[in-house]
């Protein structure tokens, strides 16, 4: 078993899930780090640079990407775009308070986002977004290793398939 | 003609001059409120932000205050000294009043920018500082602004001027608001004051494209405008320039240069008017 799959198909063992919120306004990233940290053990981390943000995705798996819409260096549509491009199966909410339909639209058909939420926000319908964003984050990575293992059992098969042929020729 | 003819015209003149000052009035308030309006958007945006915190803050306040009277109930009960997560609890509660109080200052400066424009005590003369006044309509004009123009300001040490406040800073968002839809994209606008001999010299300058040479000797004339239908009344330099001169005896001028930008520069008296100036 390799270690990708052993972190993902136990629940025991899983680490709590990774959630990153960008929004070039501080105080959003207070409130809503002081909210999540109060209902959950969810590791919450904040940016309000989206390069920073683009850095630690790189790096880290992480379960949900929440991002505000209006930022200075790059529109939240395009952080989520590169955001899926860095990992396609994190889950991806725009939170934003800018009242254009228009951007919801294009954001739902440009980047397959999960939720739009408009600000201000209600902390409780907020985190049941949050927690379904998660559960279908860790749903696509199970399928996904469960797929790998298949794809391996498969090749294993092939593999012995093979050496059987080979032996009795 | 008979005297008694022209008596009556004289009359009927008068109650016309009357009629056009009302109807003037009218105008100004509604151009006023029309450049407000075309900031309304963003200001929703800017107050926004600050009232999704608090309202979120505050039921996490809620929420950490039971949390830490269940754990002092329960460390009381058990003769146990508090547990190491109340000490957690109490700096969170801390951390977000930080946060309110900036979120509360935030709606504030919005509120005093929009009073300082639409306060209704604003006809009067009084003592007031145009530096104070510029950053008050700077924080409305922001709002639209955003992060698309960046605004630099350089005040300088001015005497306090005998002005009708909320009018001069009228005047001031007229051409904020003006450089802000002139400028595509990104851009920036620069503010200076100075004492210039017996005038306060304010000159607020935009890297637009620029006023096309055909256009300038009429935008200051009533009814011309360059934006879309909808957008612009042409009343907003108009008015400006009557606030300006017929108001306060002061001048208003630019300059400006097709694909360079527009400076507008504005002077006004710094010696008190006498109250017959003023009428």
């Amino acid at each position: 078993m390799t270690a990708t799959e052993k972190v993902y198909s136990t629940a025991e063992s899983e680490p709590e899930p990774t959630i990153v919120i960008v929004d070039d306004e501080e105080m959003v990233l207070t409130s809503l780090s002081a909210y999540l940290t109060l209902e959950t053990d969810y590791n919450v981390v904040t940016f309000t640079d989206v390069d920073e943000a683009l850095a630690y995705l790189e790096k880290h798996p992480v379960d949900v990407v929440v991002s505000d819409y209006l930022m200075p260096k790059m529109d939240g549509i395009k952080f989520l775009a590169r955001a899926k491009e860095l990992q396609p199966e994190t889950s991806r909410v725009l939170l934003t308070g800018h009242a254009d339909k228009q951007s919801a639209i294009e954001a739902i058909n440009k980047v397959g986002l999960f939720q739009y939420i408009e600000k201000p926000w209600d902390n409780a319908a907020l985190l049941l977004v949050i927690r379904n964003a998660c559960d279908r984050t860790r749903l696509l990575r199970s399928l996904q290793s469960k797929i790998q293992q298949l794809d391996e059992a498969h090749a294993n098969l092939k593999t012995a398939q093979s050496q059987l042929i080979r032996a009795f020729l | 003609m008979t005297s008694r003819d022209s008596a009556a015209l004289e009359a009927d003149l008068r109650r016309l001059q009357a009629e056009l000052e009302t109807c003037r009035k009218e105008l100004r308030k509604v151009t006023e409120l029309s450049t407000v309006g075309q900031l309304l958007a963003g200001i929703v945006h800017e107050i926004n932000t600050p009232v999704g915190s608090i309202l979120s803050n505050n039921e996490v306040a809620i929420r950490s205050l039971e949390l830490l009277g269940t754990l002092l109930d329960q460390a009381r009960r058990e003769g146990a000294p508090p547990p190491p997560k109340t000490a957690k609890v109490v700096a969170t509660l801390m951390n977000l009043a930080a946060v309110d109080k900036i979120a509360c200052e935030r709606i504030v400066s919005i509120v005093r920018g929009l009073k300082t424009l639409v306060g209704g005590a604003g006809e009067e003369f009084v003592e007031a500082d145009v530096n104070t006044i510029l950053e008050d309509t700077l924080k409305l004009a922001r709002c639209e602004f955003r992060r698309r123009i960046q605004v630099e300001t350089h005040y300088g040490d001015l005497p306090k001027l005998w002005c009708r406040p909320n009018r001069l800073g009228q005047v001031f968002l007229n051409i904020l608001v003006n450089a802000g839809q002139a400028i595509r994209g990104e851009g920036k606008v620069i503010i200076r004051t100075e004492k210039e001999g017996e005038f306060v010299h304010v000159a607020i300058s935009d890297n637009g494209p620029g006023i096309a040479p055909e256009d300038r000797p009429r935008i200051f004339s009533s009814g011309f405008t360059t934006k879309p239908t909808g957008v612009g009344s042409g009343l907003g330099l108009a008015i400006s320039k009557d606030i300006v001169v017929g108001e306060h005896g002061g001048r208003i001028d630019f300059e400006s240069e097709v694909g360079k930008g527009t400076t507008f520069h504005i002077w006004i008296p710094v010696a008190r008017k006498t109250e017959e100036q003023q009428l």
